[in-house]
């Protein structure tokens, strides 16, 4: 698969402070990338970095095999940190200033990504009297603007009501499978974890890991079981791996393998030939929340 | 053209930016106008002491005269127009737009040569209405005292005064792509403009510090002396200044230039 987008050793300091050390990752075509990391992690900086707001201290980043440049950027749809537009104008004006700048659509594309983010009706109202999610729906129009084959979206759904959220949720998803690449940075683990192919963790600056999210995600095998006697089932598993937990809560034992050595059928005939009926067996994938905080240390 | 367009598309429904040049249009004709006014009630009055005044002040709202005069008297209202200047950049900063502007296409220069060419024509708008001023002005004042003065003898002024322009504009803009703020930006630019610069004029020319010649503003200021009965009050003086104004036109095109590149190679480098 071809990259749209290389990182080689990115390194950013603020002053003393390192903001990026060393990044390097690959964005491949067709991808919904997820780039996800802590408050300060560096993800922001990062997607500045290769929209060329902000200027690395080493390292370099290629996008479609080739160094940064303006004309590149006219073909990725954008949206960094915050929704920027000239305040007194409107909705309809601000994306012309898109178009113009960019090369994006037509006049009937401006009407058709208002109507696709909901703000058609108030597409002559001025950008200053917007709501905050109206602001970023507009944000999200102007990268959508003439259907670009790579956005950049800088926490996507930030400021969006939850009907919002899905809305976006799904429009990424549309855009996913219709062969578009998208690199996303987001907090929201929950819409990296349904809408990301790939993902990369930051953490001040540093890169943790990188690769499909599936890869990220199954880090051990999980394996969640239950019998009328949890305490019986546990103490039995106990002999064949230490890693036994009881869930109350869940009413469920849970043991962990390394990755892709749990074997569900030896552990369901282990215990029936100990004389325990299992009546719930699955292997459960570590959720990427969970995952998060491991790698993150929180 | 794609760059002024663009600019076009930002400004023509922007009321401030227009509150601002209706602001120009009409107190460049109107301070002229009643410079005009008090020089021909002048005119008018039959004492002595008039007609002497008179007399040393020839006919400075004649053509070809009143191209200097006017140039000299419209140059002091600069920092009207360069409000519109620092609201131009200030505006990019506050709204961020600035990023904008290069995560959507443009590269750094285009984005400083957009604003290069918001401040010429700012600069050409105003020489325009200096233009015509002077000549409604001059036309209707009647005839020179001497018939055989071509009319567009001085006319050269246009040129000194739109450079003296672009040149003034040129800092406000530089002090505003500095600041960011535009309220700060403004303050600082009319601080010097008005009082802190003329302050250091004022106490070079009396303790006779040439160096004050070179002060950003007087370095253009010096393009357009003062109108021509200033010559018949302190001639060598005058005709000192008038032969300056070929070195200072060169100071002022080095001064501009380098602004200029000095704001392209700070956007070029400096994080957005």
């Amino acid at each position: 698969m071809d990259s749209v987008l290389s990182l080689n050793n990115i390194t950013k300091f603020y002053g003393k402070i390192r903001a990026l050390n060393d990044v390097s990752f690959e964005v491949p075509q067709g991808s919904v990338f997820g780039i996800l990391g802590p408050n300060g992690s560096g993800k922001t900086t990062l997607l500045s970095i290769i929209l060329d707001v902000l200027k690395a201290n080493n390292g370099n980043y290629l996008w479609f095999g080739h160094p940064g440049s303006p004309s590149q950027r006219k073909k990725i749809g954008s949206l960094l940190e915050t929704p920027n537009f000239y305040h007194y104008l409107s909705g309809i004006n601000n994306l012309k200033i898109t178009q113009s700048i960019s090369g994006r659509g037509t006049a009937k594309d401006i009407d058709d990504v208002l109507k696709k983010v909901r703000l058609f009706e108030r597409r002559k109202s001025r950008f200053s009297s917007f709501s905050l999610g109206m602001k970023q729906r507009l944000a999200i129009a102007a990268a959508l603007l003439g259907d670009p084959e790579v956005l950049v979206l800088d926490e996507p759904t930030n400021g969006l009501d939850p009907v919002g959220i899905a809305e976006i949720r799904q429009l990424i998803i549309e855009l996913r499978n219709s062969g578009h690449t998208i690199v996303m940075a987001s907090h929201l683990l929950d819409e990296v974890e349904k809408v990301c192919t790939h993902a990369a963790i930051l953490r001040t600056g540093e890169l943790l890991t990188t690769g499909e999210v599936e890869e990220i995600l199954i880090d051990d095998d999980v394996v969640e079981l239950s019998a009328p006697d949890l305490n019986a089932v546990a103490n039995l598993l106990q002999q064949l791996n230490e890693n036994v937990v009881i869930d109350n809560k869940l009413n469920v034992v849970h043991i962990t393998f390394p990755k892709g050595t749990a074997r569900l059928d030896e552990i369901n005939s282990f215990c029936f030939r100990n004389g325990i009926t299992l009546n719930h067996l699955v292997l459960r994938k570590k959720r990427l929340e969970a995952r998060f905080f491991e790698l993150t240390n929180n | 053209m794609n760059l002024l367009r663009t600019e076009w598309l930002k400004i023509k429904k922007y009321i401030a930016f227009w509150l601002v040049i209706i602001t120009t249009a009409l107190s460049y004709p109107g301070v002229s106008w009643i410079f005009r006014q008090g020089y021909k009630n002048l005119g008018q009055r039959k004492d002595g002491g008039a007609q002497v005044l008179k007399m040393l002040l020839g006919d400075p709202f004649s053509l070809p005269e009143a191209w200097h005069t006017l140039a000299y008297s419209s140059s002091l209202f600069v920092f009207i127009p360069a409000v519109v200047i620092i609201m131009f950049i200030s505006n990019e900063y506050s709204y961020k737009t600035h990023r904008q502007n290069i995560i959507d296409g443009w590269s750094r220069d285009q984005f400083m040569l957009a604003k290069m060419l918001n401040v010429m024509v700012v600069s050409l708008m105003v020489t325009l209405l200096y233009t015509l001023v002077t000549l409604i002005i001059g036309l209707t004042n009647g005839p020179n005292a001497n018939p055989n003065l071509n009319k567009w003898s001085q006319s050269y002024y246009i040129g000194l005064f739109a450079l003296q322009t672009f040149s003034q504009l040129s800092i406000a803009f530089f002090i505003g792509f500095l600041v960011k703020k535009a309220f700060l930006s403004l303050g600082i630019f009319l601080f010097y403009f008005l009082i802190l610069e003329n302050v250091l004029v004022g106490l070079g020319t009396y303790y006779k510090i040439s160096g004050y010649k070179y002060l950003p503003i007087e370095i253009s200021d010096r393009m357009i002396p003062p109108p021509a009965f200033w010559g018949r009050i302190d001639k060598d003086n005058y005709l000192k200044e008038l032969s300056e104004i070929n070195s200072h036109v060169i100071y002022t095109i080095i001064l501009t230039a380098f602004i200029w590149l000095l704001c392209f190679g700070i956007n070029k480098k400096r994080d957005l």
